[in-house]
């Protein structure tokens, strides 16, 4: 029996398949966001079958998450992404307390006690700390999302943007290229800026096992920014795109087998 | 449900009935005066036969228009009211002779500023340090002149007995308005947040409304077992588990405005009390018709209101303190509106005192009267419930996860 989870996100679909007996992920699949979800959900599960070489009737129970949850036709419930980016997280990491989550429209930092989630805080009506931010000025730069950590990793001196304002800081890093700033000192300011916002969030607490999740931690380098921004260390999580779908799979699971504990930490 | 739904149906025309109220008060020679503040004693309204209506704004649409005089960083609620003000859009603002406005905060003292071009406005000073006598005794004297300003306006003499009067009428409905919001302190209560809120009328001490409201308290009191919200609620009681009770606090919701409260009780919670401007905040107290001096006596009672302006706002947390007790919050929720500067601050301390002392989670909303941030605001709302319902599973369940 298979507990699928989907975290419909703000910038990608992803789909994490779940052995609910053995607690341990058959395959996943992931893609970019469409106006049409629910359709990319179902594209995307039957991928994940056909990689884990599964029949969809082996499918017991679905938990949808992120941001387009309640579109999902094929989700049996919905959890948010904050209550299975911890479910996630902790399977694999029994020892976070913190999750820096930095997705597509949203950054996160989350707070883990001995029962899951304690406090949460998120961004508000501004784009500034966030992944589409980062994509904007890719874009603006020339650049992919992924190429932006490669040029940032050769700056020597970071551009200093000030603007908390994704808008403003736009206009910002256009008047540095004119300027004649390298991208390099301007892609490397950016990551410490928006490792600066999130950090600002809230603030871990200096001996607090961070993790970090969301599609912006696989950007080379964020990790460093924002270790630097937090003062203190910071693991990645593995595949830390997929912790959050892989939550609702945990979810999933449960809801398939009751009271089926521990055994997949 | 049927009688029970009656007087939400009565109330779901609040504005309507206001509306033909003030309509023929003004025909019957009686004069309006706008409001902007529950500091404002409308006692010493009706003591002067007049009637007070509140002109908070809660619109997006006046915003636009207010955004041309007044910064876009400035709280939805003085930026909606004002531009119902630059519009002439507000029928209760166009038929006001006055308008009573105070000074509690930066933005909206110095919007009344620019409001007063063009209106008559009266201000009325607010001391803000809530425990000092001489704060109080100049609160006093700035209740006096304002009975002394309405005494002349309106060619009167208020009597202490028109004064007691009035204070008779405000306790009832204040009495009234307690005993509704109490009804959410049952386990599982009769009414939604929302449906609670529809019962404050933006005109005090209409007779037609506190029968409604007697004839509301009647039928949920006759108890007939309301095991779901009355229809058109996104929330059902009787759903399982059990709503997640919340206590809502910071900010006004005012007519139009309430989107948070529908937001979240469709998130499966239910906010049973509200702390706040309006809900049950500035009824608490009565004011004692019998006392010597009614008008010191009204003073006082309007003194007490614990607002975010007043420091230290002791009085926020006591009051936070009796209504957790009373209504049993499972989480609290604090709403502040954008830009507003003291109720943010304060939200620091409110924070720290519900987990601390109530121990109860904890969840800050800061947003504006534009829905757009709508589906970000309910993955907080929902995570918030998932989290209290987690711990209410209890910590055996929690600690494999």
């Amino acid at each position: 029996m298979i507990g699928c989870g989907i975290d419909a996100g703000s910038r990608a679909m992803k789909v994490v398949l779940m052995d609910a007996a053995n607690r341990r992920v058959i395959s996943a699949a992931a893609a970019d966001q469409r106006p049409d979800q629910s359709e990319l959900a179902i594209e995307l599960t039957g991928q994940a079958l056909k990689n884990g070489g599964v029949q969809p009737q082996d499918i017991k129970k679905t938990v949808g998450t992120g941001y387009g949850r309640r579109v999902l036709t094929q989700a049996d419930t919905t959890i948010t992404e904050i209550t299975c980016q911890a479910r996630g997280v902790r399977s694999l990491l029994p020892n976070a307390q913190v999750i820096v989550d930095i997705g597509g429209q949203d950054s996160k930092v989350i707070v883990l006690d001995v029962q899951g989630v304690r406090d949460f805080a998120m961004n508000d009506r501004c784009a500034a700390g966030t992944g589409q931010f980062l994509e904007m000025v890719a874009q603006r730069l020339g650049f992919s999302l992924a190429e932006l950590g490669v040029h940032a990793a050769r700056s020597l001196q970071p551009a200093v943007i000030n603007s908390t304002c994704a808008v403003f800081a736009e206009t910002e890093i256009i008047s540095l290229l004119a300027s004649g700033m390298t991208p390099e000192d301007i892609s490397a300011g950016v990551l410490r800026s928006v490792a600066l916002r999130v950090a600002g969030l809230s603030h871990p607490g200096s001996t607090a096992a961070v993790v970090f999740t969301g599609g912006a931690a696989r950007i080379q380098g964020m990790d460093k920014f924002l270790s630097q921004a937090l003062g203190q260390p910071v693991v990645i999580a593995p595949d830390p795109h997929l912790t959050a779908a892989r939550g609702a799979a945990l979810f999933a699971c449960e809801q398939i087998e009751p009271g089926h504990r521990g055994r997949d930490e | 449900m049927e009688t029970a739904d009656t007087p939400l149906t009565y109330f779901s025309q609040m504005i309507d009935h206001c509306y033909d109220y003030a309509e023929s008060a003004k025909a019957q020679g009686r004069p309006i005066v706008g409001i902007l503040c529950e500091f404002t004693p409308r006692e010493i309204i009706f003591a002067a036969g007049a009637v007070p209506v509140c002109l908070c704004g809660g619109s997006l649409e006046t915003i636009p228009a207010a955004e041309q005089h007044l910064p876009v960083n400035l709280c939805p609620l003085i930026k909606s009211t004002y531009g119902y003000h630059l519009q002439g859009t507000n029928p209760f603002l166009e038929w006001a002779d006055f308008v009573v406005a105070e000074t509690t905060c930066d933005g909206k003292k110095k919007m009344y500023e620019l409001m007063s071009a063009g209106r008559e406005m009266y201000i009325l000073e607010l001391p803000q340090k809530a425990d000092e006598p001489d704060a109080l005794a100049h609160w006093i004297k700035e209740v006096e002149k304002f009975k002394a300003y309405v005494e002349k306006k309106f060619h009167t003499q208020i009597t202490d007995d028109q004064l007691r009067a009035a204070i008779r009428l405000m306790n009832r409905e204040r009495g009234l308005r307690r005993e509704l919001a109490d009804l959410m302190a049952r386990d599982l209560p009769p009414l939604t947040g929302r449906q609670l809120l529809d019962f404050k009328s933006i005109i005090s001490g209409i007779d037609a409304d506190l029968e409604q409201y007697e004839k509301a308290i009647r039928t949920f009191n006759a108890g007939a077992a309301v095991k779901t919200a009355a229809p058109g609620s996104p929330l059902d009681l009787s759903q399982s588990p059990p709503p997640v009770r919340v206590l809502l606090t910071g900010v006004p919701t005012v007519h139009g405005a309430e989107r948070v409260v529908e937001l979240i009780e469709s998130c499966g919670a239910v906010v049973v009390a509200q702390e706040n401007c309006t809900g049950i905040k500035p009824i608490l107290e009565d004011i004692d018709p019998d006392a010597p001096d009614p008008l010191q006596a009204i003073a006082e009672k309007y003194y007490h209101l614990p607002c975010s302006v007043m420091t230290i706002n002791e009085r926020r947390l006591e009051s936070l303190r009796t209504l957790a007790a009373r209504f049993r919050p499972q989480c609290v929720i604090e709403l502040v509106w954008q830009a507003c500067l003291t109720y943010d601050v304060e939200s620091k301390r409110i924070r720290r005192f519900v987990e601390d002392e109530l121990q109860l989670p904890y969840l800050k909303i800061v947003t504006d009267y534009s829905p757009s941030d709508s589906g970000r605001l309910m993955v907080r709302i929902e995570a918030l419930i998932e989290t209290v319902l987690a711990k209410a599973a209890g910590p055996a369940r929690q600690a494999s996860r």
